[in-house]
């Protein structure tokens, strides 16, 4: 069964006295445990798609299902326990005034949950960061541990689903590497549901199962992963992206 | 004669808690020919580009046994010999328009600013020489563009106003840092396309900073690799897949490909003999 559908999704924005269009009439479906990708040029309201789930843009037409249930507004706890989200910049997203142990600590206390100390320090070994970082700020950690410090953070509520907005592209490519192979490792043993957004064809290729392509806030193609690995796409933006994408560079 | 010569490049930053070398010994030649320099954030790249324009603010300091710009001494040139030189004979394209643009100031504005107190030439004149410029890098409707703010333009467009800003002045030098970073794959294509025609066209020397090894080897003739401030290794571009050294070829190795495995992706060994030192 599908764990996320999406049906007919459109968002729109009230910019002055115009309306903008960011997604239009977009469906998917995710099933448990798959990884589904979204990849797109900017502004083709992939990222949009992730932050409607989550309730941080309006849903103006269509709906979208967790677990075959429809979204409360606002999302509430039961939400917040099956669904978190990791952010693309990790410079912004974490309090840069909090330690990370109170970044950590803090989605327990929301939650009641107890056992705040042994939690917190098997979720900083959980992402490969030692503890000695635990009273740390995050100016004191690099891009790629701080994304760790993010990734850890979305996990303390044990979610289901993770919704990732392009995690990675703030970061160096050897320090990609670890952190697409952290997500991966958590996923097999977690039996973790991605949704990925992406600008890069060759993450989405390496860490999805299904990706779809957009383009001005619509669906323009979705493809199996063989698909992408033998070119063997149907629609012409595809091939362009596709054939732009710097791993086609090397030949 | 090589436009551009470097020896033993070195900056420190003198901090309270000691000294910091963010560069630590760089050599190299420049003719007129694009010369790529890559490695991950803080291996030094960026300041290797600014030293070469004394752009480094204090307490960072330059020494280099040498630094020659096209027969002229840039350890010794005076900030007044300096200032002529930015611009006019090197420019250097920033990495991000969002900060690099004025944003309270006209987009035509910023294009002929420089001209006007430079050449001493009419707003008439400034203007057209700026529409030149923003056709050159294939701004479509200029005009308007003229008449624009930096934040009504999109990322490629931004890019390809500072392209156009630098490029006015016909420069025999351009440094790019990360020029295309902020940009979709796609815009990012363009902007490349642009920036090789008018090195290609107007013979300009390029050092061409970025941390994307794939997009360096396509565009440049030759690569410096970068870590911890220290070249590693000089490659042909068209080589790079032959590199020896066991860092470039981790950052090679580590980048994921399309329609490769999907096993974990191979990841740095950094503790290394040659990570050392």
């Amino acid at each position: 069964m599908a764990l996320i559908e999406v049906k007919n999704l459109s968002v729109f924005f009230e910019a002055g006295d115009r309306i903008v269009q960011a997604v239009k009439d977009v469906s998917l479906s995710v099933d448990e445990k798959e990884s589904y990708g979204l990849v797109g040029e900017s502004g083709s309201g992939k990222s949009t798609i992730l932050r409607a789930i989550c309730g941080l843009a309006p849903i103006s037409r269509g709906e979208i299902l967790i677990g075959g249930e429809p979204l409360l507004t606002p999302r509430g706890k039961a939400f917040t326990r099956k669904v978190q989200m990791v952010f693309q910049d990790p410079y912004a997203s974490i309090h840069p005034r909090h330690t990370i142990d109170r970044t950590l600590s803090e989605p327990l206390a929301i939650h009641g949950i107890g056992n705040t100390d042994a939690r917190v320090v098997q979720a900083l070994r959980d992402v490969g960061l030692p503890e000695s970082f635990r009273f740390r700020y995050p100016h004191q950690l690099s891009g790629g541990q701080r994304q760790r410090v993010a990734i850890a953070r979305a996990l303390m509520l044990e979610p289901e689903i993770l919704l990732l907005d392009e995690p990675t592209s703030a970061l160096d490519a050897s320090v990609q590497a670890e952190t697409l192979n952290l997500l991966n490792r958590l996923r097999a043993e977690r039996g973790l549901t991605f949704l990925m957004v992406s600008h890069d064809l060759a993450v989405v290729d390496h860490m999805c199962e299904r990706v779809l392509v957009m383009q001005h806030g619509r669906a323009v193609e979705e493809m199996e992963n063989g698909a992408l690995a033998n070119a063997s796409m149907k629609t012409d933006y595809a091939r362009m992206l596709y054939e732009a994408s710097a791993d086609r560079m090397l030949g | 004669m090589s436009l551009l010569t470097v020896k033993n490049l070195r900056v420190t930053f003198d901090t309270e808690a000691g000294k910091v070398e963010a560069v630590r010994g760089v050599n190299f030649t420049l003719g007129r020919e694009r010369l790529g320099i890559v490695g991950e954030s803080g291996s030094g790249k960026t300041m290797t580009g600014r030293s070469i324009l004394r752009l480094v603010r204090k307490p960072g300091r330059i020494e280099a046994d040498e630094m020659t710009f096209d027969g002229i001494d840039l350890m010794k040139a005076s900030e007044r010999q300096m200032r002529a030189l930015r611009g006019p004979r090197i420019a250097m394209v920033m990495q991000d328009p969002k900060y690099s643009l004025n944003p309270v100031m006209k987009i035509g504005r910023q294009l002929t600013e420089g001209l006007r107190l430079r050449e001493k030439i009419s707003d008439k004149e400034a203007r057209a020489k700026a529409i030149a410029a923003l056709e050159a890098v294939k701004i479509r409707d200029p005009e308007r563009v003229m008449e624009a703010w930096p934040h009504e333009l999109s990322g490629g467009m931004g890019q390809r106003v500072m392209i156009a800003m630098m490029l006015i002045p016909n420069p025999d030098l351009l440094i790019a840092d990360e020029p295309t970073s902020a940009l979709d794959v796609t815009v990012q294509a363009e902007v490349l396309k642009i920036l090789d025609d008018l090195v290609k066209e107007r013979g300009m020397g390029l050092i061409f900073v970025s941390h994307d090894l794939r997009l360096v080897s396509q565009f440049c003739d030759r690569v410096l690799v970068m870590y911890k401030g220290r070249v590693v290794e000089e490659v042909e571009a068209s080589k790079l897949m032959e590199a020896k050294h066991p860092y470039t070829q981790g950052l090679l190795n580590c980048l994921p490909r399309i329609g490769g495995g999907r096993g974990p992706l191979p990841s740095l060994d950094r503790s290394a003999p040659w990570a050392e030192a």
